[in-house]
């Protein structure tokens, strides 16, 4: 559906071009954007890198230098690869649902249905929540004793137990990530939503021709046009839970016993919980590490776009 | 768009008004002070009031109070220290003082007390003096202090499962009206015990090693959690799981709070500063001095906070009037919603806003401190992962000794 | 013939009830927690939580949101206010210059700081503090608007760079080239040509912008410290003590500080999801 939107510009005027010149005013232009991000983001995120290499810490005003030790440290150290672990379920399975669901809601309000734009707009709601709101918000709500969600499943008949979703290891990890989805995949159902007007009707007409029901048009016509938005959204939304931290340091605070820790918030923990800036500064290099391997796939994606070869 | 660069105008222009607040006199010396507020008592207006009289009888110094919530003081002072940018004076919670000294952030204050004609060690209760002192000097004045825990009980329901409130004082009077309390099917649980990995369930824990006669870490600074005091003391406290809410692990003691005001919880576990939520609620409660084995007397943890004159300030000698001032026995009482740390202030403030003043004032003076060490938000991040893991169903003797392990390691 | 003829509009029936009912369904998935969060912030302060769970108190009060926008709620919201449109308003400015820019010219070192922009959306916030920070300090902005507004266009720019660029990609050479011709210079062309027909990506990425400054926590909280200068999502542990959460209240300002972003995006809504094909859909 992207060449939808081209072919309709370029029936109006002629082809996208690029200039190559005009270098002054091009520096111009970027300049403001290029000083702020550079002194904001890079220099700092440096800062970062260069503290993990010193013993830094609260109780040590005069650091020494002690290179990769720290890092090294962090291959041994099986909290570590807990945390590692911890992110990687978190991430994977936050984007995947959020995704599903965004596309699946996305379908629903592509329909025709009564109450159609009104719906459009409640969807979004959860995103506009402040996170801390929302995570308040969830905490409450799955409080064994008190919360709406026990009280709502007892009462349908569903279960009998009052069950503690944030005490117990593995489930804490499910329902934080459920809270997490609800939160985020308005975002995914708008983008989806958009992508979704690009589809080509008559493509979708001739399939319906050729017998395809509902499910199969889905998956041969629908999925294959949206594909790189879904790809691109897949890596953003990736990018944007990795480093969520709101919702898991209200809940659950990384707890129980660690098993919902994620890298944001151990960074968080050592740098102002427990005064050790330098652990802090390497969990946050490692984490950048870590997503560049997204970006990577992230930057791959956007090539085309990137290089400017619009049209 | 001509409206947004308008805009934009607007607030380009609004920025250096707005930023730039607080530019003073030549003579006049302006210090900050930050302090959070742990309840809900208006604290702040009653800090205004002493300010204003302090500022009376100091023309020349003028008080910035700068009120942080709770949660995020922490993180402020840490920042705020760490890009040089501290207050002059501020509370610290006792159990940052030995790292704060460490790290240089703030001065010792053992030539003021030698100087002073109101601040001196006996004013204060000891547990709180103690706190402040590390590497043989006194780094903070007690400010306030508190302690952990009083059982607040629910009169009602040990009405009506006929069990004497005194009983809870002692390990099996506890843990039989616990039993007795509890019906799950009827939502009602005997005691309010909860897990979630913060201090409050660490002071809570001490308190019940304390009262058996044990302690976290032996005169050497080793641990000492996996001696038979600790380990019969953490046994008791899995021996009341049964009777707990569920959902121990992600349990605040706020959230048993709640639970307690609405009746479905028996005993709750608080310092004394949880009498005015009570008071103000329609429940019928009383309360005791924590719990022993039979024959021990209970022993509560010691909490609190100091204040700190920060090593970067400018006016030190101005900071030290204002902590003089801040700790008299006439103002003390009037700037704490803990409990005052001037005996005397402490005394008259009991009597004034706290019922059982005797009891409390008992239970503070056998309180002792936790472990005071530079080292200390570490090692208690290690024990609260220690009762996590004993909660959760881990054996006893296998937790305290891989905790024990961690915190020799410490150093 | 026939059977089809009878099948077909009962299929459709069906087929539009299922709809309708997964409609409401997704509706209650998303309001439920609303109402929770409603009911919570009309419940009088004395009154228990209920067990079960109840979606109405029993004496339902407006009581918590008059505790609640107290005059220093009332300083956080101006706070908020000023820095999410300060920011929106830099944001968008110093965006659709560089978008244009990026848009414009082909030149290698400018793909090359689009990387850059792009990648930097990857650092993680906690591990960025204290270093930006000490920035802050040197440049004595701590506790300023400033201070919240650069820290906030970390946040935002790459991203408004990125959309605001996709939305320039569409926008045609040939009518800025008329413009020149009939004797604007290139920053004329820019201003009446290209930034009134970026309008709908203009409003897509300003809403987006605003979502995010709006409900940031951890920047406002570490470089902000007075009072007066802290915004709504901070002003908001006001309500949270060491021993306690007073829930009523905190729930009654988080409608108030939720209701402002939903009625914006009300408004809004059509022109954001509008904005959001034109510039998804390029990519």
């Amino acid at each position: 559906m992207a060449a939808q939107i081209r072919v309709h510009t370029a029936k109006r005027s002629s082809p996208q071009r690029k200039e190559t010149h005009g270098l002054g005013l091009a520096i111009l232009f970027v300049l403001p954007a290029a000083v702020l991000v550079l002194t904001l983001m890079y220099y700092p995120m440096i800062r970062t890198f260069y503290e993990s290499l010193f013993s830094t810490s609260f109780l040590n005003p005069t650091p020494e230098y002690i290179g990769l030790q720290r890092y090294s440290d962090m291959l041994h150290d099986s909290d570590f690869w807990q945390i590692v672990q911890n992110s990687l379920v978190w991430t994977i399975s936050v984007v995947l649902f959020q995704n599903v669901f965004g596309v699946l809601t996305a379908l629903l309000l592509n329909q025709n249905l009564p109450g159609k734009s009104l719906m459009r707009g409640i969807v979004l709601l959860p995103w506009v929540l402040p996170g801390i709101v929302a995570a308040l918000l969830w905490r409450f709500m799955y409080d064994p004793q008190l919360g709406l969600i026990n009280s709502i499943l007892i009462s349908l008949g569903v279960t009998t137990q009052k069950t503690a979703w944030l005490a117990e290891p593995g489930m804490a990890m499910v329902a934080v990530i459920v809270a997490a989805v609800w939160k985020g995949f308005p975002f995914s159902t708008v983008i989806y939503l958009a992508a979704l007007q690009g589809v080509d009707q008559q493509q979708i007409e001739a399939a319906q021709i050729d017998g395809a029901n509902a499910v199969q048009r889905f998956f041969r016509v629908v999925i294959p046009s949206i594909s790189g938005i879904i790809r691109l959204n897949l890596l953003l939304t990736t990018v944007f839970t990795f480093n969520y931290f709101d919702m898991i340091w209200v809940t659950t605070r990384g707890g129980p016993l660690d098993s919902t820790h994620i890298f944001p918030t151990i960074i968080y923990e050592y740098g102002f919980g427990k005064f050790k800036f330098g652990d802090a500064a390497a969990y946050g290099v490692v984490a950048v590490l870590i997503l560049s391997v997204f970006a990577l796939l992230y930057l791959y994606e956007l090539r085309e776009s990137i290089r400017g070869r619009a049209s | 768009m001509k409206r947004i660069g308008l805009m934009l105008l607007i607030v380009i222009l609004a920025i250096p008004v707005l930023g730039n607040v607080g530019a003073q006199g030549d003579d006049v010396v302006t210090l900050t002070f930050w302090d959070n507020q742990q309840t809900e008592s208006g604290l702040s207006a009653y800090q205004q009031a002493a300010v204003d009289e302090f500022e009376a009888a100091y023309p020349n110094i003028k008080i910035d109070v700068v009120t942080v919530p709770y949660t995020e003081y922490q993180d402020r002072l840490i920042l705020a220290v760490q890009g040089g940018n501290a207050p002059d004076i501020s509370t610290v919670d006792q159990i940052w003082n030995p790292a704060f000294a460490v790290a240089g952030a703030v001065m010792p204050l053992d030539d003021y007390i030698a100087n002073s004609e109101t601040v001196a060690e006996d004013a204060f209760f000891p547990g709180a003096w103690q706190s402040a002192m590390w590497d043989n000097q006194v780094w903070g004045i007690p400010f306030n202090v508190d302690v952990w825990q009083f059982s607040f009980y629910n009169k009602a329901l040990f009405e009506a499962a006929g069990v004497d409130p005194e009983s809870i004082t002692t390990w099996d009077g506890l843990k039989a009206a616990a039993e007795a309390l509890t019906d799950p099917d009827a939502g009602q649980y005997g005691v309010g015990l909860f897990g979630f990995p913060n201090e409050s369930i660490v002071v809570v824990v001490d308190s019940f090693i304390f009262s058996n006669g044990g302690a976290v870490l032996h005169e050497d600074g080793s641990c000492a959690l996996d001696e038979p005091e600790s380990v019969e003391a953490l046994n008791y406290l899995v021996s009341l799981i049964p009777y707990a809410p569920e959902g121990l692990l992600n349990t605040k003691n706020e959230d048993i709070r709640q639970l307690f005001l609405n009746g479905s919880v028996g005993i709750e576990w608080w310092p004394a500063l949880e009498q005015p939520t009570l008071q103000s609620s329609e429940l019928d409660w009383g309360f005791v001095a924590g719990t022993a084995p039979e024959g021990k007397t209970p022993v509560g943890t010691y909490g609190g906070w100091n204040l700190v004159i920060y090593d970067q300030s400018q006016h030190k000698e101005e900071a030290w009037k204002f902590i003089e001032f801040l700790t008299s026995k006439d103002v003390n009482g009037k700037v704490v919603d803990l409990i005052p740390a001037n005996i005397e202030a402490a005394q008259s403030f009991l009597a004034e806003n706290r019922e059982g003043a005797d009891m409390i004032l008992e239970h503070l003076n056998n309180a002792q401190p936790r472990p005071l060490s530079p080292n200390y938000l570490e090692l208690s991040d290690i024990e609260q992962q220690m009762i996590q893991s004993i909660f959760s169903g881990a054996a006893v003797e296998d937790a305290v000794a891989d905790a024990c392990s961690q915190i020799n390691d410490l150093g | 013939m026939s059977v089809a003829a009878y099948q077909r509009p009962r299929q459709r029936l069906v087929r539009n009830i299922t709809l309708i009912a997964l409609e409401i369904l997704l509706a209650l998935i998303v309001l439920l927690p609303f109402f929770w969060m409603f009911s919570v912030s009309i419940k009088p302060a004395n009154e228990p939580f209920a067990i079960p769970a109840r979606l109405w108190p029993d004496h339902p009060t407006l009581e918590n949101y008059q505790n609640a926008f107290y005059p220093e709620f009332r300083r956080y919201f101006l706070n908020s206010i000023v820095v999410s449109l300060a920011t929106t308003t830099i944001s968008l400015s110093v965006g659709l210059l560089a978008a244009y820019s990026f848009s414009r010219f082909q030149i290698r070192a400018l793909s090359a700081l689009l990387v850059l922009i792009i990648l930097a959306q990857m650092f993680p916030v906690s591990a960025m503090i204290i270093p930006i920070y000490k920035i802050m300090r040197d440049l004595h902005m701590l506790d300023t608007y400033p201070a919240l507004i650069l820290a906030y266009l970390t946040l935002t720019l790459p991203v408004s760079i990125w959309m605001l660029r996709s939305f320039m990609e569409n926008i045609p050479l040939d009518l800025e080239e008329a413009a020149t011709v009939d004797g604007a210079t290139r920053l004329q062309a820019f201003v009446r040509v290209v930034v009134p027909l970026a309008r709908p990506g203009i409003v897509a990425t300003g809403v987006w912008i605003i979502v995010v400054t709006w409900q940031e926590f951890l920047f406002a909280l570490a470089f902000t410290s007075s009072r007066s200068m802290r915004t709504l999502p901070i002003g908001m542990n006001d309500f949270i003590g060491q021993y306690g959460i007073r829930y009523g209240e905190l729930m009654a300002s988080s409608v108030m500080v939720s209701v402002p972003v939903i009625v914006l995006f009300m408004f809004l809504q059509r022109y954001f999801v509008a904005g959001m094909t034109a510039g998804a859909t390029k990519g």
